[in-house]
């Protein structure tokens, strides 16, 4: 009989040990990726976990990184963004080109003023028209990037005096030995996350993306909510675009182009839900860093970049399965 | 879509002798992309200027916008229209081969400006003309090896993967570096995509993987810069010679400043200007070889001064 017991116990124990796996695989499953990826670059690439290769790459990420803190928001708040690119390259060719004509400081007020209008547009008609995100901010992404290629007429624009502009310190400055886009990536990653999480705003975007119809019924104000999470995307882009204008310190007019998938790659990754109610920045950040470190790790070991585009498809499949078995609580289904 | 009829309306001059101001031509060019870039841009008002200088000339102006698909209907249109001959700038070395045949077995001449087109359309076409990529490769190798007196270790940044202009580039400067310069050593070669920021992020890699390195070959300015800006928050750009290629303002600037080895001068006008001298030969019923190429020299501090400032 003890047999018994005993045999019974150790299937319990072993479904027991099983569940626990599995809970942390699926709750800090990025978590554990993220790390095994970084052993396993450094065991081939001597640079790889060295101090100035890892601000490097934190520095290269910061630019996706900011723009994904305003995208997680959104998402969030149950909608998408994918107009982020060309905003991207909207704003860093405003703001090099106008750079040179009427100051650093006009040129980034400016900048950022309309910036925030195209996000107010996303957000009217989104947030009060109830357009369907998705169509309307993949329109939004042609229509800017012709806005671009209609105010540059094709040209490049480019900063003529690099060296003695404060403009620079926002893409190559440092501050107590800690690059500024990383400083800038920061603070605005806590302001947004602790806004989220501590200020009845947060709790309101949570509730807007989670349940719109419970939202409304609880007195939420569903439509300025989502206008609002279109004003946090767009303030979040025209940073990055500061810290690229100046890292670069000219501007192709497709210079954005691609970032709208980055950004959701990484924010994917990370583990924020596309379906809206769900979801932080902590999460997106680490999702952003696997990108930066598996880009730059591939680099190191002298592979092509397009094997990133096959590897981070390899990643993104498995962070989607790893979050899909932890709703299901298995890993497999057993039934079609 | 762009629908311009640029009349010769200017000076006419009827040089006397001149048989070629007796016909009167009407041209019609479909253009990659218009707008995308500087280089487009200038080539297109540089086209119609061109076409103006010419008394006989009529030119309709397209442009396809990228799209291949609308590039094969401006073709059709144009052979509708019964023009004398067309000028084609391929949005795809493959697809517009079947368009170009429709256009030659109505018995109009096609010229291909810029970009070739594959193997299997050159019995369809007058002529090409543009410019020679692999040679440009090949005189970046020259400037490198003459930078680096024949000694050292080298990056390149490379073009968009699958584009013709980049792979061109980067084969001449390899098969020419490895013949004439055994003493440099290619390192790595990465793609950044005509982009300088993809550059600036390439070249951290490098410079963190590498911890000397003597030169980088970049396949345009653009990129070139981008790197030369890693180069310099790094610290290293004093040890490092830069080579790029298609020269634009930016890198001019930099070679002006001496932070910048050299270039290759390749001017957009100068591109258009052989292209309609090319179409208006074939039409004259002169021999024409299949490629033409217009020079693209290499540009250095040496002899800067020789040429105007790249507008883009």
């Amino acid at each position: 009989m003890a047999s018994i017991e005993q045999g019974k116990q150790a299937i319990l124990l072993n479904k027991k040990y099983k569940e626990g796996l599995l809970n942390f695989l699926s709750a800090q499953g990025i978590l554990v990726f993220f790390l095994i990826c970084m052993f396993a670059f450094s065991l081939f690439s001597e640079q790889f976990l060295s101090q100035s290769n890892i601000m490097t790459v934190v520095r290269q990420a910061s630019i996706i990184g900011i723009i994904a803190v305003g995208v997680t928001i959104v998402i969030i708040g149950g909608n998408l963004d994918l107009s982020v690119g060309s905003m991207l390259s909207f704003s860093t060719v405003l703001v090099v080109d106008l750079h040179d004509k009427i100051g650093p400081a006009g040129a980034i007020v400016l900048m950022f003023v309309l910036t925030l209008m195209i996000g107010a547009v996303n957000g009217l008609l989104i947030g009060f028209m109830r357009l369907n995100s998705l169509i309307v901010t993949l329109a939004m992404l042609s229509a800017v990037q012709g806005l671009v290629l209609i105010y540059s007429g094709g040209k490049n624009v480019d900063i003529a005096n690099q060296s003695d502009t404060w403009f620079a310190i926002f893409g190559r400055g440092y501050v107590l030995g800690i690059a500024v886009p990383v400083i800038l990536f920061a603070v605005l990653a806590i302001i947004v996350q602790v806004g989220m999480s501590y200020t009845s705003y947060g709790r309101r975007i949570f509730a807007v993306g989670g349940n719109p119809a419970a939202a409304v019924y609880s007195g939420i104000r569903r439509n300025w909510c989502v206008f609002s999470t279109y004003l946090i995307s767009a303030f979040c882009v025209a940073c990055a675009a500061l810290v690229l204008g100046s890292r670069v310190m000219g501007s192709q007019n497709n210079v954005g182009q691609g970032y709208e998938l980055l950004v959701l790659a990484g924010i994917i990754l990370g583990g924020t839900s596309l379906l809206g109610g769900a979801g932080s920045v902590w999460k997106t950040i680490i999702g952003v860093l696997i990108l930066g470190f598996i880009q730059n790790g591939l680099l190191l070991l002298g592979y092509p970049y397009y094997t990133q585009w096959l590897v981070t498809w390899v990643i993104i499949i498995l962070a989607v399965w790893l979050d899909l078995a932890n709703k299901r609580k298995r890993l497999f289904t057993t039934h079609s | 879509m762009i629908y311009k009829t640029a009349l010769a309306t200017g000076v006419m001059i009827f040089s006397a002798g001149l048989a070629q101001a007796e016909e009167s031509y009407r041209i019609g060019i479909t253009q990659n992309n218009v707008g995308v870039d500087s280089y487009q841009t200038t080539y297109e008002s540089a086209f119609e200027q061109a076409a103006a200088k010419h008394g006989n000339v009529d030119v309709i102006v397209l442009d396809a916008g990228g799209d291949v698909a609308r590039q094969i209907g401006q073709m059709r249109n144009l052979i509708q229209q019964r023009v004398d001959a067309i000028i084609i700038w391929p949005t795809n070395g493959q697809a517009v081969i079947p368009a170009i045949r429709q256009a030659h077995n109505a018995g109009i001449p096609v010229v291909v400006t810029n970009s070739k087109i594959a193997e299997a359309g050159l019995d369809y076409i007058a002529a090409f003309s543009g410019p020679d990529n692999v040679q440009q490769g090949a005189s970046s190798a020259e400037m490198m090896c003459e930078a680096l007196n024949g000694e050292g270790q080298i990056v390149q940044i490379a073009g968009q993967p699958g584009y013709t202009t980049a792979m061109e580039r980067s084969q001449g400067f390899e098969e020419k570096l490895a013949e004439a310069c055994p003493g440099v050593k290619l390192l790595e070669t990465q793609p950044a995509d005509w982009n300088r920021e993809k550059a600036q992020r390439v070249m951290e890699n490098f410079l963190t993987k590498y911890d000397d390195i003597d030169g980088v070959y970049a396949g345009d300015d653009n990129m070139g810069v981008g790197a030369l800006n890693a180069a310099k928050s790094a610290g290293r750009a004093d040890e490092i010679v830069f080579i790029g290629a298609t020269n634009f303002a930016v890198g001019y600037e930099a070679i002006e400043r001496g932070e910048y080895y050299g270039s290759i001068y390749q001017s957009p006008v100068d591109d258009a200007e052989a292209a309609l001298q090319t179409a208006l030969d074939v039409l004259a019923g002169e021999e024409v070889p299949k490629m033409n190429f217009f020079e693209t020299p290499k540009i250095t501090a040496n002899n800067l001064t020789e040429f105007d400032k790249p507008v883009f």
